[in-house]
C-alpha cells in the first residue's frame, strides 16, 4: 500500500505495509541510514526521530502514523554538519563507537527546543537513550554547550 | 537472481545513491573512479601510487593513511594515523584515514626489515616495547593471533593492544615514507639529502632556498626505494611532537552527521536480507521448520537452514544451528521469520542447564582439588599459626557484550570471489572462515571493512560472519545481508565466564596477611584465572597459593571487554578490604603498606597511583552518613619488568535509606608510561569504562534457563543512562619508565569493589555477589 512521508522537508511516496516501522522506512525506503537500529523495543532510543519536533523511537512507531507530520532524522538538522548541537558534539569528541549518537543528538535536540536553559536534572529526564561506550559525561557538557550556542 | 560480476560493478558504479560501492580489484580497469559512499573506506585504487602500503600522498598534499585495525570507539582511526604522521611529518590537518585491504594482506607480506621489534623491550624509551605478535608466520591458519608477518601484521583489534602492539611498525612505516619523499626532493635538486628539512608536508632546502610539498614529489618517492631500509629508526618518546598531544578523532565530524557507515548501513545493487533465528540452546540444532506457512507473504523469497557453524572457525566455540528467510527487505523477513513454525533439537543435556545448577556446580569445584597455579611458602603452616582468619567467596554472573549495532554482514559469492563488508575485530580470521566455507581462496576474499558500533571484545561477534557467508554461498551471485534481532545478538554472541571465587587469609595479630588462599571456579579456564591472580599475589603475603576449579558448561565463552581482571578485581580488592577492616585500619594505607612490602619492579608506580588518587579525593576528610569514598589499584603486568598498565582510583558512593546506588565523583590516578598516542582518547576510554564496570556491578547478568539466555534485549539486560553519570570525574595522569600494554579494556573495574565497600560501610551489608541491584541494599 502506498503513503506518503515528509522527512527532512521532501515529500516520499513509500510503497510498504504502513505497520512497518517507521524506521525501517527510513532506513531502506527512504534511504537515510543515519538512523540505527539497535534494541527493537523502543529502549536504547538509538532510532530517535523527530515527529512534528518532537523526539519518537522510530523502531517502535508504525509508519502510517507519521503520515501527514513532519519527521526530521540526523541528516535533516544541518547540510554540512555546522548545527550548534553538532558543532558542541566535536567541540567535546563525544562520540566514541558513534552507533547511539545520531539518536542522542535527536533527543537532546528535541530537549533544547523545549527548553533553551535545560540544568543536569532536566538533562537526565529528557536524554534517556542508551551508549554503551558510555560517553555521558562529554554528552552532557555538549548539551549545555549546545545549549549557549543556540541562544547566541 | 545471479548476479554477474561485470554487471554488477557496472550497475554499482551507475546506482549513485544511496551508496556506490568501491571495490578493490587489482589489476584494475573496471573500477577506476569508483568511490566509497561518504563515510565509508573500502578496498580501492589508490587515486595516486602509494609511497608504501601505509601511505598515499595525493598532489594536493592529502595524506591517505591505511589504518589496520577496526574503529569500534577507542580511537584508532585516530591514533593509528598519528603514530604514522608523528615521523612522516606531514600537515595533520589533511590526514584522512581509510581502512588498510586485508585481501592485500592476504597477498603480500610485510618487508622482511619490519619485522625486528627495535630497541631493548619495555623499558627502552627510544625502542618498540614489547609487542605480543604471537606465533611466527603461519599462513592460513585460523585463531586467536593473526597473520603476523602479513602486510598488514596485526590486523586483529583486541586486548586493547592496537597501540602497544603496532606503534613500531607504524612509526616505521611513516619515517621510511619521509626518509623516500626527501630523498626524491634530494635528487631533484641535486642536494645531499641531509641538508634538506621536512616539516608540516613541506620539503625545504635553506641552501639553494627551495622549496616542494609531499604532494608534488610523493610520485618520486613512490618509485625511489629506500637504499637501506635497516637504517631507519623510531622516534623516541621524547621526540614526539603529534603523539602524546590531545587530537580529535578524525571520524566524529562523519559521526555526528550520521555519515559513518556501520556495516548494517551496507547496501549493495540486487542485494536481499535475511533474518535468522539460531536455536536458543548453544550445539542445538533445527528439527523442522515450515516455510510453506509464510512462502506467501510480502516480500518473503525463500527460507533455508544453516548448520551449527563449524567451531574450528571460531576459536572452538560451539554455537547452534538455525534458519534463515531471505526478503526483499530485512523488516519483511525478520516478520516473515517470526510467524514461522519452527521446532529445535534441543541437546537434553544443554537444555537441563540454568543459572542455578550451574553456579551450584561451581561452588562445589571449590571443594575439589583443582590445579594449582602459585605454591609459594608454607600456606598451610601458615593458617595453622593465624592470628585470625578471613574468609569470603564472591560470585560473578555470564555477562553479555551487548553492543549498540546488532551483529551483521553483507555478502557475495560468486564462483571465483568473495566480497563482505563488516564491521569485524578479526578480518583475518573472517577471511579465512569466507575461504573455508565457500572453497574460494583466501586471496580471492575481499573483506570491505566498516567501523562496528561497539566492540569490546574480539569475538564477541560470535558467528555474525560465518552465518552470513553460509547463507550467501547457498545464494551465488546474490548479495545477501544478513542482521541479527537484539534478541538473536544475544545468542550470537561469547560470553564472560560465570565465575565464583573464595578466598582466605590468615593475619597475624596485628591484622597483616601471612598467607592467602585464592581459588576460582569457572566456566572453562582460560579467560580470569590468568589474569591478576597468576603471579607472585600484588599485595605481599610471604605464603601465597592459587588454584583453578574448571567445570565446562555449554556457553561460549569469550574475551570480553576486561576479560578475567574484571571480575578478579572484584575479588581481590572487596576481600582487601575485608581485610582491612578485619584488622582495623584504612583501606588506602593497608594497601600502600601492602605493596611497599612487596619486590614488584613497578611497586613506586603502583604506590605513587594510590597516593595521586587519595589525595585527589580528599581521602580522609569526613563524608556524610551514606556517602563513602573507596580505592582501589588496577594493575596489569607489573609482577616483571615488562610493559604494565598502572592506575588507581577512588570512587566517591552514595546509597540512600532505599537502596539507591549513585556513583558521585571518581578521582582517577593513571600512569602514561613513556607516553599516551593520543591522551583524549585515553581519558575517553577511562570514562566509558567506568561505565562499563558500572553496569557490571550494578545492572547486568545473564541468566541461563532450560539451557537458554534468559536475559536478550535492554529492557532485561540493563544499560546505565544519562542520570548514573558520575557528576564529577578527575582524571589526572603520570610519566612512568615504562611502556604501557594498553588501558582500553581493564580501567576503572574498580568501580565493582568500591560499590560493594560503600554498601557494606553505610548499610552493614557486605555483597559478595554481582550485581548489586539484585539485593536488596536498603538500610536506616
Amino acid at each position: 500500500m502506498a503513503f506518503e512521508l515528509t522527512v527532512n522537508g521532501r515529500r516520499h511516496r513509500v510503497d510498504a505495509d504502513p505497520d512497518t516501522p517507521l524506521l525501517w522506512i527510513i532506513r531502506d525506503q527512504i534511504g537515510l541510514t543515519g538512523t540505527k537500529f539497535s534494541c527493537g523495543i523502543g529502549q536504547c532510543g538509538a532510532c530517535t526521530v523527530h515527529l512534528d519536533g518532537k523526539p519518537v523511537r522510530s523502531c517502535s512507531l508504525k509508519a502510517g502514523l507519521a503520515a501527514g507530520k513532519q519527521i526530521t532524522t540526523i541528516e535533516g538538522i544541518s547540510k554540512d554538519g555546522t548545527h550548534p548541537i553538532q558543532e558542541a558534539w566535536k567541540a567535546f569528541d563525544a562520540p566514541q563507537c558513534g552507533y547511539c549518537q545520531s539518536g542522542m543528538i535527536m533527543a537532546s535536540l528535541a530537549l533544547l527546543k523545549q527548553n533553551p536553559r535545560p540544568n543536569d536534572a532536566d538533562i537526565d529526564a529528557a536524554v534517556t537513550n542508551a551508549c554503551r561506550c558510555g560517553t555521558y559525561h562529554r554528552i552532557r557538557k555538549a548539551i549545555h554547550r549546545a545549549a549557549e550556542l543556540m541562544r547566541a | 537472481m545471479g548476479v554477474d560480476r561485470r554487471k554488477f560493478l557496472k550497475a554499482s558504479a551507475a546506482a549513485g545513491a544511496p551508496f556506490v560501492l568501491g571495490l578493490w580489484i587489482p589489476p584494475k580497469p573496471a573500477m577506476a573512479g569508483v568511490a566509497a559512499p561518504p563515510g565509508a573506506s573500502w578496498d580501492r585504487e589508490p587515486p595516486v601510487p602509494e609511497v608504501n602500503a601505509w601511505i598515499v600522498i595525493q598532489p594536493d598534499d592529502t595524506v591517505i593513511v591505511r589504518i589496520a585495525q577496526t574503529e569500534i570507539g577507542q580511537g584508532v582511526w585516530t591514533s593509528c594515523a598519528m603514530m604514522i604522521c608523528e615521523e612522516l611529518q606531514c600537515d595533520w590537518k589533511k590526514v584522512r584515514p581509510e581502512y588498510a585491504s586485508s585481501n592485500r594482506d592476504a597477498r603480500e607480506q610485510a618487508p622482511a626489515w619490519t619485522l625486528k621489534v627495535p630497541g631493548d623491550g619495555a623499558q627502552d624509551p627510544t625502542g618498540g616495547g614489547t609487542p605480543n605478535m604471537g606465533a611466527p608466520a603461519t599462513r592460513n591458519r585460523p585463531g586467536g593471533l593473526g597473520v603476523p608477518d602479513s602486510l598488514y601484521r596485526r590486523m586483529r583489534t583486541n586486548a586493547a593492544a592496537s597501540v602497544a602492539d603496532g606503534r613500531y611498525y607504524q612509526q616505521l612505516a611513516g619515517a621510511e615514507a619521509r626518509e623516500r619523499l626527501l630523498l626524491a626532493a634530494a635528487r631533484l635538486w641535486n642536494a645531499p639529502v641531509g641538508e634538506l628539512v621536512a616539516k608540516d608536508s613541506v620539503i625545504t632546502h635553506a641552501k639553494s632556498r627551495r622549496r616542494t610539498t609531499y604532494g608534488k614529489v610523493a610520485h618520486l618517492a613512490a618509485a625511489t626505494p629506500h637504499p637501506n631500509p635497516e637504517a631507519i629508526r623510531i622516534k623516541a618518546a621524547d621526540q614526539w611532537t603529534l603523539m602524546g598531544t590531545e587530537q580529535k578523532n578524525l571520524d566524529v565530524p562523519d559521526k555526528v552527521m550520521g555519515r559513518i557507515v556501520y556495516g548494517i548501513d551496507v547496501k549493495v545493487p540486487g542485494m536481499k536480507w535475511a533474518a535468522v533465528k539460531a536455536c536458543p540452546v548453544y550445539g542445538g540444532d533445527v528439527k523442522s521448520f515450515d516455510f510453506e506457512a509464510i512462502r506467501g507473504r510480502p516480500g518473503v523469497i525463500s527460507a533455508m537452514q544453516f548448520g551449527i557453524p563449524d567451531p574450528k572457525l571460531l576459536r572452538n566455540h560451539t554455537f547452534s544451528g538455525g534458519v534463515a528467510v531471505i526478503a526483499e527487505s530485512w523488516w519483511q523477513a525478520k516478520t516473515a521469520l517470526d510467524a514461522m513454525p519452527i521446532e529445535w533439537a534441543i541437546p537434553p543435556k544443554e537444555g537441563a542447564f540454568n543459572t542455578q545448577n550451574m553456579h551450584a556446580a561451581l561452588i562445589a569445584s571449590l571443594d575439589e582439588p583443582g590445579r594449582t597455579r602459585v605454591n609459594l611458602g608454607d600456606v598451610d603452616k601458615a593458617f595453622a599459626g593465624a592470628a585470625k582468619i578471613v574468609e569470603a567467596t564472591y560470585s560473578t554472573p555470564y555477562l553479555a557484550r551487548a553492543r549498540m549495532e546488532p551483529g551483521n554482514a553483507t555478502v557475495l559469492v560468486t564462483d571465483d570471489r568473495v566480497d563482505l563488508w563488516i564491521g569485524d575485530q578479526s578480518p583475518q580470521e573472517t577471511r579465512y572462515s569466507a575461504s573455508q566455507i565457500t572453497g574460494i581462496p583466501e586471496k580471492d576474499v575481499y573483506l570491505h571493512l566498516c567501523h562496528l558500533g561497539g566492540g569490546y571484545g574480539r569475538n564477541g561477534n560470535g558467528p555474525q560472519a560465518e552465518q552470513a557467508i553460509m547463507i550467501a554461498n547457498a545464494h551465488r551471485g546474490t548479495p545477501i545481508h544478513m542482521l541479527w534481532t537484539r534478541e538473536e545478538d544475544f545468542i550470537g554472541t561469547t560470553y564472560r565466564a560465570m565465575s565464583v571465587a573464595r578466598l582466605k587469609a590468615a593475619l597475624d595479630a596485628d591484622g597483616w596477611p601471612i598467607a592467602i588462599e585464592v581459588r576460582i571456579g569457572m566456566d572453562k579456564e582460560g579467560f580470569g584465572p590468568d589474569a591478576s591472580f597468576n603471579g607472585v599475589s600484588r599485595y605481599f603475603t610471604p605464603n601465597y597459593r592459587f588454584s583453578t576449579h574448571t567445570t565446562t558448561f555449554h556457553v561460549p565463552v569469550g574475551t570480553r571487554r576486561g576479560v578475567g581482571q574484571a571480575a578478579n578485581e572484584f575479588y581481590r580488592e572487596s576481600f582487601l578490604n575485608e581485610l582491612a577492616h578485619a584488622a582495623g585500619k584504612d583501606p588506602y594505607l593497608y594497601r600502600r603498606e601492602l605493596i611497599g612490602r612487596t619486590n614488584l619492579p613497578y611497586k613506586a608506580d603502583m604506590i605513587k597511583a594510590l597516593d595521586m588518587a587519595a589525595e585527589m579525593s580528599g581521602w580522609g576528610t569526613p563524608l556524610p552518613k551514606g556517602k563513602v569514598r573507596a580505592i582501589a589499584l588496577e594493575e596489569r603486568g607489573g609482577e616483571t619488568k615488562g610493559a604494565a598498565t598502572i592506575s588507581a582510583m577512588v570512587h566517591t558512593v552514595s546509597l540512600s535509606p532505599s537502596g539507591d546506588i549513585k556513583l558521585e565523583r571518581v578521582d582517577v590516578a593513571h600512569e602514561e608510561g613513556f607516553g599516551f598516542i593520543n591522551p583524549l582518547s585515553v581519558r575517553k576510554q577511562i570514562e566509558g569504562q567506568i561505565h562499563w564496570f558500572y553496569n557490571d556491578a550494578v545492572h547486568q547478568a545473564a541468566n541461563l534457563e532450560n539451557g537458554r539466555i534468559v536475559e536478550n534485549n535492554f529492557d532485561r539486560f540493563p544499560i546505565s543512562r544519562m542520570a548514573e553519570d558520575p557528576p564529577e570525574l578527575n582524571i589526572r595522569f603520570f610519566k612512568t619508565g615504562h611502556w604501557l600494554i594498553g588501558m582500553g579494556h581493564d580501567r576503572a573495574t574498580s568501580v565493582q569493589s568500591a560499590i560493594a565497600e560503600a554498601i557494606a560501610q553505610t548499610s552493614g551489608k557486605r555483597i559478595r555477589d554481582l550485581p548489586f541491584n539484585t539485593h536488596d541494599l536498603s538500610w536506616s
